[in-house]
């Protein structure tokens, strides 16, 4: 078998994984190539072709540490970077630019491939966002607000976790991991960055907080609050409440910060 | 700038570059010897290159695709030129890989240019092929190039030599000296299902030029390199049976891919080398 063409179909089957997908599909095609479909074992080509991603996001592990640790540890990550290289050959898109960007991609890709009735792409799902709310937030600056409506104090994310994903960090900084001890249970976190403080918070919130908190976008007034909650004129005590504990914490302000309104 | 000195018969320890190694070297002055670093890296991060005020570098590359039949433009060989004169590297150490290969389709002119090395198909025809790039990409420099065995995930097609044979073949037909990663070696021997420790009897160890070591992982089957990861024991036993023959010039760590890798590890990884090089 020609030693260039031979080079040639798996170079091009680690360029584009997809040929790989194709090939699979229709072994005869290679013969279009002058070789034997038989001699070429696609799926271990496959595997290496999800090494190969997997190097290319190395510049990842700064901000995902855990995440990569994660994958290892369970194994995932051929299976993973094997997956997401086919899917961007299918799309047709290179990787993002930046460490940024292909943190962003990744989530995405993500989002739609695990399967999260297995425990182990649950646990990543959490770990992921949870790595990635706290480097996007690093790397922005909240301007501060000027309006007379609740608004975020700074700038959140918002995540919803089936574990806590700092319990599972310590863990996993454990010698060994045992995935089976990380306590499952739904967890409402809010990732801040108060803007003036040069560090995230995270808050861990009940149901109502967390869903309030997500829909406070600087436009909506109390009032509006409390017609989207089913309210009718007056405004609930339980609504008072849970805007106080926020604003306690600071987390939104429901006037505008006199520091803000200085400057 | 710091350059590697001659230093007869001693064995010189040191660290691939990577996220880690500026702060370790800086923290830790004199605990290692040099610093290997791909030309690629000086290429696309040139600043990464003041390490060399701190210390010595060899340089490493994997763009001349030794064991493919696309050969590199001159552009490249020319940038590698001009890194090996400036960092005065004592040689200069290439994938016996393929990292481009030909078009598939007859329409397409350019060739398909990968991003990591790739084994290539181990055959007379490719033993051939690496003497006649070899003797062609020499010219290019004023110091010797090494050829680093590559790690076999898969069979390539058309292969009629088991890795070893393929890599004495190279040996023996170039008259190169070899990078033996071990890592890579064990790799390759579980792999294919063949015995390590008496594999390694049969390459041309009176060869090795210098020593790579580093992690890897087993995942969907499968061995992986894996430089995020500490070395495994089986890796250190095979280089204390290279060190019971053979003095390399070199060892290297390659521990360059994760900016979280434990220093304490690194060190008694560092350690642990200059112990069986001193035994």
């Amino acid at each position: 078998m020609i030693a260039s063409r031979v080079h040639a179909i798996v170079a091009a089957g680690l360029e584009n994984p997809e040929l790989l997908a194709r090939w699979k599909q229709e072994p005869e095609s290679l013969r279009a190539y002058g070789l034997d479909p038989a001699m070429f074992d696609l799926d271990a080509i496959w595997k290496f072709a999800g090494l190969s991603a997997k190097v290319k996001h190395n510049g990842l592990r700064f901000d995902l540490p855990l995440t990569f640790r994660f994958l290892s540890l369970n194994g995932l990550e051929i299976e993973v970077f094997g997956s997401y290289a086919s899917h961007k050959a299918r799309a047709g898109i290179r990787y993002a630019p930046t460490a940024e960007g292909r943190i962003v991609e990744l989530v995405d890709f993500l989002r739609d491939w695990l399967d999260f009735d297995k425990t182990e792409h649950s646990l990543l799902w959490d770990l992921i966002r949870h790595e990635a709310a706290l480097a996007q937030l690093c790397k922005r600056t909240p301007s501060p607000r000027r309006v007379r409506v609740p608004h975020i104090a700074g700038d959140v994310i918002l995540h919803q976790m089936t574990c806590d994903p700092r319990v599972l960090g310590k863990l996993l900084r454990q010698k060994s991991f045992d995935p089976s001890r990380v306590q499952r249970r739904v967890v409402h976190l809010c990732y801040w960055n108060p803007g003036d403080r040069g560090e995230i918070c995270i808050l861990e919130l009940n149901e109502l907080g967390y869903h309030l908190l997500s829909l406070v976008d600087g436009k909506r007034a109390l009032a509006d609050f409390n017609r989207l909650l089913g309210g009718k004129t007056r405004i609930s005590k339980k609504l008072m409440d849970a805007f106080g504990e926020l604003a306690r914490v600071g987390v939104i302000c429901v006037h505008p910060r006199k520091s803000a309104a200085n400057k | 700038m710091k350059y590697v000195t001659a230093n007869c018969g001693a064995v010189a320890v040191g660290l691939a570059f990577g996220p880690i190694v500026p702060e370790f070297v800086s923290a830790k002055p004199g605990l290692i010897d040099y610093v290997e670093i791909p030309f690629e890296q000086l290429r696309h991060s040139p600043e990464s290159g003041s390490i060399q005020e701190t210390v010595p570098v060899i340089l490493h590359c994997a763009s001349m695709s030794v064991a493919g039949f696309v050969p590199p433009g001159d552009g490249i060989l020319k940038a590698i030129e001009r890194e090996a004169e400036r960092t005065k590297t004592p040689w200069i150490g290439e994938h016996l890989a393929f990292i481009t290969a030909e078009p598939i389709e007859d329409d397409r002119t350019q060739p398909t240019s990968l991003t990591y090395t790739v084994c290539p198909q181990m055959s007379e025809e490719t033993v051939e092929r690496v003497a006649t790039n070899m003797a062609s990409l020499q010219k290019h420099f004023n110091v010797p190039l090494i050829l680093e065995n590559s790690p076999q995930y898969f069979d390539v097609p058309g292969s009629s030599l088991s890795m070893v044979d393929f890599v004495s073949a190279v040996v023996e037909r170039c008259q190169v000296g070899l990078l033996l990663d071990l890592t890579h070696f064990l790799i390759s021997m579980l792999n294919t299902k063949k015995d390590p420790m008496s594999e390694i009897d049969r390459l041309p160890l009176e060869k090795v030029v210098e020593v790579h070591i580093s992690g890897l992982n087993v995942q969907s089957g499968v061995a992986w390199d894996d430089h995020a990861e500490p070395a495994p024991p089986l890796v250190f036993d095979l280089f204390e049976r290279v060190m019971a023959r053979v003095r390399p010039k070199a060892v290297t760590l390659e521990y360059n891919w994760s900016p979280q890798f434990p220093e304490s590890t690194l060190v008694k990884h560092l350690d642990r080398v200059r112990e069986i090089v001193r035994n």
